[in-house]
């Protein structure tokens, strides 16, 4: 959308405010407080991770990829090696499978009741928001236990993972669990009826079934808009086969809706949990893979907690990849606010903003600059040149 | 009620103006903050937090930014503070009578308060911030929606007492009812003009953080935005007593004042966790549809029974 | 649809202990299977350097003292070290180990971040060596190409 800034009175978000938790830049236009049109730049905190990639064994890429995103570090890290393992022709034993299942929902827990939070304190409910971050020490807790890091659980390995559940370890996940359902049978209550919340959020933002096929929306937000789309059921991976899960949708497609979803899909992941606790196989934790992984390119999709997460990988035989590409679900999701911005209020762009549980830093990886319609070429020495002149 | 009769001077500096005011604002902050920390399950703040903030933010660097008019730059702060510290002359603190007093003291000193508000708003207006400019459209919006019903909430007991004197509403809230049960509606609606006139949560659509960062004052740093910052805690203090006096059956002492305006401001603390922001629209519609209504109907019941059920009730 | 859905949970925690954690005061007891410093152990250490190979984060380096006789001293760098555990899972004769107790490794000097394992004698004898003007590096040219 074009902005004219002598004619309109625009209003900067970004990339320093205290709205947002990671740097990214947007434009609203406002006629009083109506926005007119919205503007996103992104690109602040491109990291070169893909480049550095390519320096790296695999078995290193493992935890460079893991450190794309700080909340949905597992599944970059699962997306990453089912690729790897793909190339090498290497079977994942199931008990292996069922702790990467087991670990991703874990990880939905935390970063959906994260989410919570974040939302709740963009509309001003800081309430909810301690409460839901209080609550959800309880899953890092449990991350803490079985994987022995809180944040960058590490829990994979190139042909499995690293650590088993112990009969001691289950009960422990097992009694946070009823907490927690407790908690977030409370917290869909609180969405759902609370007078003051749901004047934020019932028909706020509202993107229809065919906006968000348009616009190819991923993950939570495009469920919400009745769109069926969840990895974990179209193509399941890892232990999704054995284990699966039911795919959550809503039609009306507002930011109601995106609550109720994520929180849904809360309980999805406890009935899924205690399931593979129940149900865990027997057997080896991790298989052999070469070092060195036959040629060949692959692309590995995983559901994060935001939506499709891609990973393509490229191998020519050495123990470094060639290429690696990785698309978060934030990148396809950005379009959504900037088509839905117009015609709502300036306090509702924050939670409109955080409606899609952006994930700025995981999205900001390579860009084309096109100039006229035409593609340019970019060597790294123009790189170079233009950083410093963009930053001057 | 006590009477105390102190020097001019000291009156004005010391107590019940001046430095006990700023004392006792900088006291109530904290128990406010420590209030909704505990209802959110935090620890909150250690008791001398508001201080420490008051004296880093006076020992801070003011930055005058381009494009602003200088000299309301700098006055406003000082126009807020004084409205504010005038005001608290006429009300009942701490249980004493009000230093200066006299008949129609209740419109002089709500219009008083309002001075603060109205300088945020011009500080806001002030700059070229755009933040600012919307925080400011927004106080100043808020300003008009608040005050009609805060005014017809604190206007139900002064009809009731025959008086627009504070000190003589006082005293007759001593000796009657506790107007909270006589006049249910408007101990409610003055509750929320207080908090919307004082920009807390839900009503802090003007300084939402989130979405125009610290509206008005954005561009306030160092002594100007201490000085705000004072006056806000300085008008909680006034509110609370205003409202404790006229529907918590009076002031008569520093106990009961302590009582009263604690009690209040629990009730206050925990409203300010119980909800989600208002949108500022949403905050003007709830405002004139339902506060300025109440308050209306309140008083109409109240001039009813003043001047026909009285001489059947209270005989 | 009700006003203030939340009025139990304040109720109650106004009566309740604050969540927050009064850390550095009270110190939280984390889990046993906690991933804290790393650990090494010369005695059975090969020196076959795997696990300076797959270290993601060029955290550790293994000083060789005397190839033929495995006398090694590892360096171990815990600033760069971001405790994924790899090297554990790396070596085949269970030489490391992550210990659930050392987690609180901040410091102000850059001392602390270096650590040596190995036998008493060997990290006396490169540090002398270090000690000596002119050869440098601890390692000396020969620790790498081991
Ligand atoms: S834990 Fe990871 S980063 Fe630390 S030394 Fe081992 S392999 Fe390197
Ligand atoms: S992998 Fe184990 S045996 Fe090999 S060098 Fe490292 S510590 Fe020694």
């Amino acid at each position: 959308m074009d902005l004219e800034p002598n004619k309109k009175f625009v209003v900067p978000i970004g990339p320093q405010h205290p709205a947002l938790k990671e740097p990214g830049h947007f434009e609203f236009a406002v006629d009083g407080e109506i926005v007119t049109g919205a503007t996103v730049r992104l690109g602040f905190v491109h990291r070169g991770i893909e480049k550095s990639a390519e320096s790296r064994t695999y078995v290193q890429n493992l935890y460079l990829m893991e450190r794309v995103c700080g909340i949905c570090s597992h599944v970059h890290g699962t997306a990453f090696t089912i690729g790897v393992e793909h190339l090498a022709g290497v079977t994942v034993p199931p008990r292996a499978n069922a702790i990467r299942v087991l670990v991703a929902e874990l990880e939905r827990i935390h970063s959906h009741m994260l989410w919570l939070g974040v939302a709740a304190h963009e509309g001003g409910f800081d309430t909810l928001f301690m409460y839901s971050w209080r609550d959800r020490e309880k899953v890092m807790d449990i991350l803490e236990e079985i994987s022995g890091n809180r944040v960058h659980y590490s829990a994979n390995v190139i042909g499995g993972v690293k650590f088993d559940i112990s009969e001691e370890q289950r009960g422990k996940i097992l009694s946070s669990l009823d907490f927690l359902e407790e908690r977030t049978r409370h917290y869909l209550k609180v969405v759902n009826e609370d007078e003051t919340f749901l004047g934020r959020t019932v028909g706020v933002g509202i993107m229809t079934r065919e906006q968000a096929e348009s616009l190819g929306a991923v993950g939570p937000t495009a469920r919400a808009s009745g769109v069926e789309r969840d990895i974990r059921v179209d193509a399941p991976y890892a232990g999704y086969e054995q284990f699966p899960v039911r795919m959550i949708t809503d039609t009306r497609g507002d930011l109601h809706a995106r609550f109720v979803v994520r929180i849904e899909e809360l309980f999805e992941a406890y009935r899924v949990i205690r399931e593979i606790l129940d149900h865990m196989p027997e057997g080896e934790l991790t298989a052999r893979v070469p070092r060195r992984i036959p040629a060949g390119e692959t692309i590995s999709r995983v559901e994060a907690p935001r939506g499709e997460l891609l990973y393509y990988i490229k191998s020519n035989g050495t123990d470094m990849p060639e290429r690696v590409k990785v698309r978060t679900p934030s990148l396809c999701n950005w379009g959504s606010i900037t088509s839905v911005a117009v015609g709502h209020k300036l306090a509702d762009m924050p939670m409109l903003l955080v409606g899609i549980d952006p994930c700025f830093s995981c999205n900001d990886r390579t860009i084309t600059i096109k100039s006229a319609g035409v593609d340019l070429g970019w060597t790294w020495e123009d790189l170079r040149q233009h950083g410093i002149e963009a930053y001057r | 009620m006590n009477n105390i009769s102190l020097p001019p001077l000291v009156a004005l500096l010391v107590f019940p103006g001046g430095l006990f005011l700023m004392a006792l604002g900088l006291a109530y902050e904290y128990i406010d903050r420590k209030l909704v920390a505990r209802f959110q399950n935090r620890l909150g703040p250690r008791w001398f937090q508001p201080l420490a903030d008051l004296v880093k933010l006076l020992a801070k660097e003011e930055i005058i930014p381009d494009g602003v008019h200088r000299g309301l730059f700098i006055i406003l702060p000082v126009i807020a503070v004084a409205g504010a510290l005038t005001a608290a002359l006429y009300t009942p603190l701490a249980g004493f009578m009000p230093a200066y007093s006299f008949p129609g003291d209740l419109v002089v000193t709500l219009y008083l308060l309002s001075v603060m508000t109205l300088s945020m708003g011009l500080a806001g207006a002030n700059t070229a911030d755009r933040f600012s400019l919307i925080g400011a459209t927004r106080t100043l919006t808020q300003l008009f929606s608040y005050e009609a019903p805060f005014l017809l909430a604190l206007l139900g007991p002064a009809i009731a007492a025959g008086s627009w004197q504070i000190s003589t509403i006082n005293l007759y809230a001593e000796n009657n009812r506790w107007m909270i049960f006589t006049q249910p509606v408007g101990f409610i609606v003055a509750i929320i003009g207080l908090m919307g006139k004082l920009e807390l949560p839900p009503f802090d659509a003007p300084e939402a953080e989130t979405e125009i960062v610290a509206g008005a004052l954005t561009e306030y740093s160092g002594r100007g935005y201490a000085l705000f910052r004072l006056g806000k805690d300085i008008e909680l203090v006034i509110g609370l007593t205003l409202v404790s006096a006229f529907y918590l059956g009076g002031l008569a002492n520093p106990l009961e004042f302590l009582l009263k305006t604690l009690a209040l401001l629990l009730v206050v603390a925990a409203l300010q966790s119980l909800f989600a922001r208002l949108r500022i629209d949403q905050t003007v519609g709830l405002w004139w549809r339902a506060g300025a209504i109440l308050g209306l109907v309140q008083l109409a019941v109240i001039i009813a029974g003043s001047s026909w059920l009285r001489p059947l009730l209270f005989k | 649809m009700s006003i203030g859905s939340m009025l139990g949970d304040i109720l109650k925690s106004f009566f309740k202990k604050p969540a927050t954690e009064k850390y550095p005061f009270e110190r939280y007891e984390p889990s046993q299977n906690l991933r804290g410093k790393l650990v090494y152990n010369p005695e059975k250490c090969s020196g076959c350097q795997l696990c300076i190979k797959d270290c993601p984060a060029d955290a550790i380096e293994l000083l060789v003292v005397d190839k033929a006789n495995k006398r090694f001293v590892m360096r171990y760098h815990t600033d760069r070290c971001t405790f994924c555990g790899q090297c554990i899972e790396s070596c085949r004769f269970e030489c490391l180990n992550m210990t659930g107790e050392q987690w609180e490794l901040a410091s102000l000097k850059k001392e602390p971040f270096e650590v040596y394992y190995g036998r008493d004698e060997d990290i006396q004898f490169l540090l002398d060596r270090a000690a000596q003007p002119g050869t440098g590096e601890p390692c000396g040219g020969e620790g790498e190409g081991a």
